[in-house]
């Protein structure tokens, strides 16, 4: 294995590697004029995607901040989920999802859907957001949480518990 | 995962924190200063007919 190493005019040095296996591999550098990386804390530097990979067209991704799969009935458990450090069950179709990181204010999009089932077909999964005084509904929405309710839109709502919620947010 | 944390809620009610990765990541879940419970998941029922008349003893 032959090193290239570049030594610094004062100290310090930078080696270029070759891999210890067979077969070439080849550096190319690009042909605008500028710096590519200077160090590891100089990761603001390198430029940010602006689409998804799999995106076609010229508006920009977003990807999804945080998002869950759980079972709201029965044995209320986890099946999947990304940036959720937790649900917290409050009540009957009442569930809030905990971030385990934070997200950067309170103003993101939250999707929650959830399959009806033949004696609720009028409830929807949904984030009411408003007055929760006397209304039983949760109201937060905050860097760190934010909770959903599967029920009607009857006065007072009707909840229930389906076996399946998705959540997911963006921002 | 196999742990769910219990504390009781402003109304009286019960709330489950449910860990995604561990309990000890979920703690942060638990309101500060609410007095909470580790258990087994196999201790919370999982007929909720009644569920929001739970309460903890």
């Amino acid at each position: 294995m032959a090193d290239i190493v570049l030594t610094g005019n004062t100290s310090g040095a930078i080696t270029v590697a070759a891999p210890a296996v067979a077969g070439t591999n080849t550096i190319t550098l690009p042909a605008e004029t500028g710096t590519i990386v200077t160090s590891a804390t100089a990761a603001a530097d390198v430029p940010k995607p602006t689409a998804l990979s799999t995106a076609s067209g010229s508006a920009p991704s977003y990807s999804a901040r945080a998002w869950v799969n759980f079972n709201g009935s029965g044995a209320v458990g986890i099946r999947a989920s990304g940036n959720v450090s937790s649900i917290t069950d409050n009540a009957t179709g009442k569930f809030q999802v905990n971030f385990t990181t934070a997200m950067p204010d309170a103003d993101y999009a939250v999707q929650c859907t959830a399959p009806s089932f033949s004696d609720t077909n009028d409830a929807v999964c949904a984030k009411v957001r408003g007055s929760s005084t006397g209304t039983g509904i949760p109201n937060v929405q905050t860097v760190s949480a934010v909770q959903v309710v599967y029920g009607n839109n009857q006065s007072p709502a009707t909840f229930y518990d389906p076996a399946y919620y998705y959540v997911s947010i963006f921002r | 995962m196999n742990k769910r944390i219990v504390y009781t809620q402003d109304d009286g009610s019960v709330a489950i924190v449910v860990p995604a990765v561990s309990v000890e990541l979920a703690l942060k879940d638990v309101p500060t200063g609410a007095e909470y419970h580790i258990v087994e998941d196999s201790e919370i029922p999982t007929d909720r007919t009644f569920r929001d008349a739970w309460i903890w003893e």
